[in-house]
């Protein structure tokens, strides 16, 4: 599949965020992507359409980040899916369970784009797309 | 005039009395267990100070990204219109001569680089708004804190009336597991402060 058309779902639970994701996304040439404020609403929205990325904050309410990355890898149909945890959370003790949970891979904020960049690149490879 | 060095014997019994009633209230707090809730929410002062500090720092730096930023796009936007009004005035005199100079292209190239850099410093403004989340997310931890306080102080003041309800009888608020933004890393080794410590922890373990 093609960059291009590939969908992203961007889980944060402040929009400020979740819009400079969009867009630097937009930037790295994935222009399709949408949004949900917490685990639950990302859930839900994986369930009902087709995504190929997401990309999530772990500190939200409701249902966190990790909580939506046990939900992902034991859901038969969405456990292929690869997430990329975007989180201010820096301890060591996290960064390790979001590994050892399935997580494509993991940025701490504050990032940079050329960051955000070359972490989905990385895993895109990875997935041989 | 009053003498306010020789408080006399009145002020002696009254000092007494204040004596007797902090004496009092030291061990009623004691058996109530109030002291240790007091105690604990006097210990979290600090942490809430060093959250604030990190707030403001924060909130500094961005403003001073976003200020940047703005100084060097508006540089190259200013290049833009003089160069545009440089080759306008060229093709006015002699459209000729300023397209075979060379004059028109070497501008409409570093009009295509002007707007490369702007570009970049919009991204980097762009990136500078993350300081809302990461503040948010220390301020819930602020707020959070403060309502622990709050409640603590009125348990104690509800322990100081007639039929004070026990100090599990008021609600706290509940404060998440996660630890939200590291706001100070100097000498911690629990938590990472970059991204290349990430990079390498999870290399370590495989990834």
């Amino acid at each position: 599949m093609s960059a291009e058309n590939m969908r992203f779902l961007i889980v944060d639970d402040f929009s400020t965020m979740r819009r400079i994701i969009r867009n630097i996304l937009k930037e790295i040439g994935y222009a399709h992507a949408d949004e949900a404020e917490d685990g639950q609403v990302a859930l839900a929205k994986l369930k009902s359409a087709a995504f190929d990325f997401v990309v999530s904050d772990i500190n939200m309410p409701n249902m966190n980040g990790f909580q939506l990355l046990q939900s992902i890898r034991a859901d038969e149909s969405l456990k292929g899916l690869p997430v990329l945890m975007v989180t201010a959370e820096a301890r060591k003790e996290d960064i390790v369970t979001a590994a050892q949970s399935g997580a494509s891979g993991y940025i701490v904020k504050p990032f940079t784009k050329a960051t955000l960049e070359e972490k989905v690149q990385k895993i895109m490879q990875k997935l041989g797309r | 005039m009053v003498d306010r060095k020789d408080p006399g014997p009145d002020s002696d019994e009254l000092y007494r009395k204040v004596g007797l009633l902090t004496r009092q209230l030291h061990d009623s707090l004691r058996e109530l267990g109030y002291d240790r809730q007091l105690e604990s929410a006097v210990s979290s002062l600090p942490d809430a100070r060093n959250r604030l500090s990190y707030i403001s720092r924060l909130t500094g730096q961005a403003a001073e990204k976003v200020l940047n930023g703005v100084d060097r796009a508006k540089a190259e936007l200013d290049g833009i219109a003089a160069g545009a009004a440089g080759v306008a005035l060229a093709l006015r005199a002699d459209p000729v001569a300023a397209v075979s100079s060379g004059q028109v292209m070497a501008y409409l190239e570093e009009a295509r680089l002007a707007a490369q850099r702007t570009d970049a410093q919009l991204t980097e403004i762009m990136l500078a708004q993350d300081f809302h989340d990461l503040t948010g997310q220390v301020i819930r931890k602020v707020v959070a804190l403060a309502q622990s306080l709050e409640s603590q102080l009125v348990e104690l003041l509800l322990a100081s009336t007639a039929g004070a309800p026990a100090p599990a009888a008021v609600a706290r608020p509940a404060v998440g597991a996660l630890s939200g933004p590291a706001v100070t890393t100097a000498g911690r080794t629990d938590v990472v402060s970059s991204q290349s410590q990430v990079d390498d922890l999870l290399e370590s373990l495989g990834f």
